[in-house]
């Protein structure tokens, strides 16, 4: 008999709702500690120059300026898991973001002043910022501390293959070779960078509160980077105003931040404001993609051959990991008799890259989902018809050996077809193009004529301009698109171990406190944590505590990646609530006078279903506190999802499972500005169960603006090195008014090995969205979206091109 | 970033201060959605701000009716002109503009002082002031008064007329024409629906008769130039045509004269192409509804 659900699947509010939203909650730069000081970093002027020297005297003697540091002062090792960045750069800079000296003053104002104060003089040399530049045999090395066996100017590069190459392209019938331009877009967290530390000299103990998403990793390379054993720093995360992947890394501010404070012998915190942030914290990946990919005469696909150039930047971060990922998009998204997939990440001196939510995944299920239109179009197939014929599905073992114990691909597409009349809607084979956009103008207009005007030049209704555009029948134009994916859904083997361990401990009040490794980064897991402990014991939400933000008393988990915390964090507690619940139902049989199969957890009691008797569970966690067995109710579990570690060529089932995911989405492009509106988004996610409805939507919602943002709008500019665009004015996130109608329909699947058959979501949602709406633009208007963002200027260009 | 803040509150008070302060640095603050963003990227340590916002004289803090046009007082914040059902009425190209500054909340405080005064090539509610052919009051700190024609107002990229003895007090929007038909509107493009600096903006108030003839028209487009621009020879253009007889081809006519008047600039936001590409098509597109 399947046990009726209490609270998993029914909506709750997150846990810190409240304290977030009332102004209460304490993020990074809230923390202020007795005699705190602020500090503050020096960055280089130039992208590229060699330092001359650097006069920090004038700084030192302003009045409230306690410490000043430059490389010279500091005996640190190089941070990143390449070992190739310095914390504070010494006799060259590489990228504007380079950090040559810091300052710790009294406040903001005079740290910041100082640093005006600081003579550098500089030899400005010229820099590489052309990956492909990079690669010439004449390109100086850019990065001297570089791993010694990779050729010149590589940082990592990787290999992957599996099937029969050759043996598929004879057997195509189409081929499709396309070069595909990525974006660096950033992560714009609400929450700025923001590091306290807190230096005892008497007790060698460093205390940072840091906004970290992996703080047991955290710890360990800042030991090294500082030359300290771990265990005498200890990592504190304030509530964090959003992660999104950037927090993943270690960077230089937060090392400098604790020298400042060892060498100041005060705390010392350093916060960014927004400029920056956008100067300072890492981006996604550019990318340049080359794919050819096959399909044979029926629209099977046979091959998909791939080289990728990512621009690492001058240093390397995590982010350079992410083919890891991609390459299980180009191996195993649609069933693959045969990939070659070849990724390169090549420094340069830009502003370096870090890992952003779904690592490398939207680039390329951008690559894969355009090139999938592209075929479909070559061989007059539906869109539509093309990819459920490939899709994946359950039991499939893939090329790379993933293994889809649950698989909602097929339905996902289905119903997003469905919902979206995507059968009705597109333009199946650009053969009939010009008599479909008169079918889908006319279809337009009528919707127009109801209001659904453009937002942005009808702020106001009663607008008279758009008036007069509602009734223009040649401008806009309408079009939708298809995109899947899939996505780690139960956590990612990189590390020795993806475990998490949990404690929980029942306090004879009939309080749950739950001590989990995971980290709370605005993502719910912290409620869905709680939810599970309360379905299991029949302990309301408002008795449950989360305590999540301390080294000092968490176990060990890995961090917040690879769409994990739910399934690995979420399966740790169920073996710890198994283990206290074996305690307590064996006082409970005999204070009840039953057996164990009879005891039913409900509303703060134990029950026995046979006789309806019950007593409260505080009052067993007293028994077993206060007589015998005197023992304390309180149980540890590590969970470790039984995922393999990949062997050399990548190949093994990296994660405990997989998610699955479709878009359907409709857009139409103004032919007079080029802009694009997002319309309506359909998002069909094999999430496996749904265990807390509100935080999924808010993870689909979220994911889907990002998305957009990504396909549409966002942009980090870098010329030469430099951030031209370092702000929200010129950084064009998307704003509220902008975003769509979104409709998600969850997909059930009931994985057999996640926390009732729940599976990762968080990173899923933005994966399709760009190629979604590429597909859509190129369905509207009949042009070829090969680069991001689609500008209004790149949509009217490539209109007019096509007239001339 | 620290300055010194004075706050007048009448008039004689404001005048006094802005005396006192002739040999010093200062600047005005209003709506400070715009000031204090620049004073953060570059303090001035001697600065004094005479503050704005508790000022007591209608000619800066409110809307009324004159014999020949409305007055707009400069502390009017745009929020304010969205709501004024009057401005709405007459001068739809206000409203539109207005409505379409910033965001709401920023709205709330921008003031269509500081839009001017800011002399942005970009302004919204400026764009909207130009094609209405509103004159500008100034006051002086003798107590004078002078008034020019806001074309003049602006001088260059980030400029106005202002000497550093005067302050912009008003706007005054001419009357419409008598029983009027009204073609006006504002339109902005960017790529976001809100917190948008124009990429390009075309504002139009066109009026004619009871026969349909145009008989006033006036055309001011925003970010193709270092100022904005009055196209003069498109709203001359449009004098004696019949505003529903404009079809395709003099549409395009209409819209190449507006294009006489841009001088555009490529950069991060947008290329000189794009902006003279897509004003070209949202100045025919206005004749659209034919």
């Amino acid at each position: 008999m399947k046990k009726e659900l209490k609270i998993i699947g029914k909506p709750t509010p997150k846990l810190d709702a409240r304290i977030k939203v009332s102004g209460e909650a304490v993020y990074g730069n809230d923390i202020t500690l007795p005699n705190m000081l602020h500090g503050a970093i020096l960055r280089t002027k130039y992208p590229v120059a060699k330092i001359e020297s650097i006069d920090v005297s004038k700084a030192a003697q302003l009045p409230g300026v306690v410490c000043i540091i430059t490389a010279d002062d500091v005996d640190t090792n190089n941070i990143s898991y390449l070992n190739d960045h310095p914390v504070l750069k010494k006799g060259e800079v590489n990228c504007i973001r380079d950090e040559i000296a810091a300052v710790a003053a009294e406040t903001r104002e005079i740290a910041q002043k100082a640093l005006t104060l600081i003579d550098v003089k500089y030899k400005v040399k010229e820099g590489i910022f052309d990956p492909f530049e990079a690669l010439k045999e004449d390109a100086p090395i850019i990065n001297k501390f570089a791993p010694a066996n990779n050729d010149k100017n590589i940082a990592h590069p990787f290999h992957y293959e599996h099937g029969n190459l050759q043996e598929q392209k004879d057997r195509s019938a189409c081929i499709v070779k396309k070069r595909y331009n990525l974006p660096r877009v950033t992560h714009c967290c609400m929450g700025t960078c923001a590091v306290t530390a807190d230096y005892s000299k008497m007790e060698n103990r460093l205390t940072l509160y840091s906004q970290t998403q992996m703080p047991f990793l955290y710890q360990r390379d800042m030991a090294y980077t500082l030359k300290m054993e771990p265990s005498r720093i200890r990592i504190i995360q304030p509530i964090i105003g959003g992660g999104f992947g950037s927090k993943l890394d270690m960077y230089p501010y937060e090392p400098i931040c604790a020298l400042l404070a060892m060498k100041a012998g005060q705390p010392v915190q350093i916060a960014y404001d927004r400029e920056e942030e956008f100067l300072a914290s890492p981006t996604r990946q550019t990318m340049v993609i080359d794919i050819s990919s096959g399909a044979d005469k029926n629209g099977k696909f046979t091959f998909r051959e791939v080289k990728i150039i990512m621009d690492n930047g001058a240093y390397t971060s995590w982010g350079a990991t992410t083919p890891f990922v991609m390459m299980q998009t180009f191996s195993s998204l649609y069933q693959l008799p045969a990939c070659l997939f070849e990724a390169y990440a090549v420094y340069t001196n830009n502003p370096y890259a870090g890992s952003f939510r779904g690592y490398g995944n939207p680039q390329a299920t951008f690559a894969v989902e355009r090139s999938i239109d592209l075929l479909a179009e070559e061989l007059g197939m539906d869109k539509a018809e093309i990819r459920l014929l490939n899709a994946n599905f359950k039991g499939e073992i893939t090329g790379q050996r993933l293994e889809f114990i649950s698989c909602g691909h097929r339905d996902a597409l289905e119903m997003v077809i469905d919902k979206s009349g995507f059968d009705g809607k597109h333009c199946s084979t650009g053969v009939s193009q010009a008599t479909q956009q008169n079918m889908k103008n006319s279809r337009s207009d009528t919707l127009v004529a109801c209001g659904m005007s453009l937002k942005y030049e009808s702020s106001s209704d009663k607008s008279v301009a758009s008036t007069i555009f509602q009734r223009n029948s040649e401008r806009y134009k309408r079009g939708i698109g298809l995109a899947s994916m899939v996505h780690v859904g139960g956590g990612a083997k990189i590390y020795p171990s993806d475990g998490c361990g949990t404690t929980v401990k029942l306090d004879n009040f009939g309080y749950l406190t739950i001590i989990t490794g995971s980290s709370e980064i605005g993502q719910g897991s912290e409620t869905v944590l709680g939810m599970i402990a309360s379905e299991e014991l029949g302990i309301d939400m408002k008795n449950i505590r989360v305590i999540n933000t301390d080294t000092d008393v968490k176990p060990w988990d890995v961090g917040v990646h690879a769409s994990r915390t739910s399934f690995v964090a979420g399966n740790s507690l169920l073996g710890a609530v198994k283990k206290l619940k074996n305690k307590l139902s064996s006082k409970a049989v005999q204070l009840l006078e039953t057996d164990i199969e009879d005891l039913e957890y409900e509303n703060g009691l134990i029950k026995s279903r046979k006789t309806g008797e019950s007593i409260k569970t505080d009052k067993v966690v007293r028994e077993i506190h206060f007589r015998e067995p005197n023992e304390l109710c309180e149980e540890s579990y590590y969970y470790e999802p039984d995922s393999k570690f990949q062997d050399k060529g990548f190949k093994g089932n990296v994660s405990g499972t997989y998610a699955f995911a479709a878009q359907a989405i409709e857009v139409e492009v103004d032919t007079y500005t080029g802009n694009v509106r997002v319309l309506d988004v359909h998002v069909a996610q094999d999430v496996g169960k749904v265990l807390n409805p509100l935080g999924l939507e808010g993870q689909i919602e979220g994911g889907v603006v990002t998305g957009m943002g990504y396909a549409l709008t966002e942009e980090l500019i870098i010329e030469k090195g430099m951030v031209l665009n370092p702000s929200f004015h010129d950084y064009k996130l998307p704003t509220a008014g902008d975003v769509p109608d979104i409709h998600f329909y969850p997909i059930e699947t009931n994985d057999p090995k996640g926390p009732y058959g729940a599976k990762g979501v968080g990173e899923a949602p933005l994966i399709p969205t760009a190629p979604a709406i590429a597909n859509a633009v190129s369905d509207a208007i009949g042009i070829k979206i090969d680069d991001l963002p689609i500008t209004p200027e790149k949509v009217l260009k490539a209109l007019k091109e096509r007239i001339v | 970033m620290n300055f010194n803040i004075t706050t007048p509150e009448t008039t004689q008070e404001l005048l006094a201060q802005i005396s006192k302060h002739q040999e010093n640095n200062f600047r005005f603050g209003a709506g400070y959605t715009d000031l204090l963003l620049e004073l953060k990227k570059q303090p001035d340590e001697d600065l004094t701000v005479i503050n704005l916002a508790q000022l007591n004289d209608e000619h800066f803090t409110s809307i009324s009716e004159l014999d020949d046009g409305i007055r707009v007082g400069t502390l009017v914040t745009a929020n304010r002109i969205t709501y004024n059902e009057v401005l709405e009425k007459r001068y739809p190209v206000l409203y539109e503009a207005a409505s379409k500054l910033a965001s709401r909340q920023i709205r709330q405080v921008a003031t269509i002082g500081g839009n001017l005064c800011t002399a942005s090539p970009a302004g919204d509610i400026a764009c909207a002031l130009v094609a209405l052919e509103a004159r500008c009051e100034m006051l002086k700190t003798d107590g004078t008064v002078i008034v020019v024609p806001i074309d003049d107002f602006f001088v260059g990229v980030k400029k106005n007329c202002l000497l550093k003895n005067e302050i912009l007090r008003s706007i005054i929007i001419p009357s419409n024409s008598e029983n009027s038909k009204l073609y006006s509107g504002f339109i902005k493009v960017g790529t976001r629906c809100s917190m948008e600096i124009a990429v390009v903006s075309l504002a139009y108030h066109i009026q004619s008769d009871e026969n349909g003839k145009i008989t006033k028209a006036g055309v001011a487009i925003g970010s193709v130039a270092p100022t904005i621009k009055f196209a003069k020879s498109a709203s001359e253009y449009l004098i004696g045509r019949s505003y529903t007889s404009i079809g395709t081809s003099k549409a395009e006519e209409f819209a190449t004269k507006v294009l006489e008047y841009t001088l555009p600039i490529s950069d991060i936001r947008a290329s000189a192409w794009y902006r003279k590409e897509a004003l070209f098509n949202i100045s025919k597109s206005i004749f659209e509804s034919n």
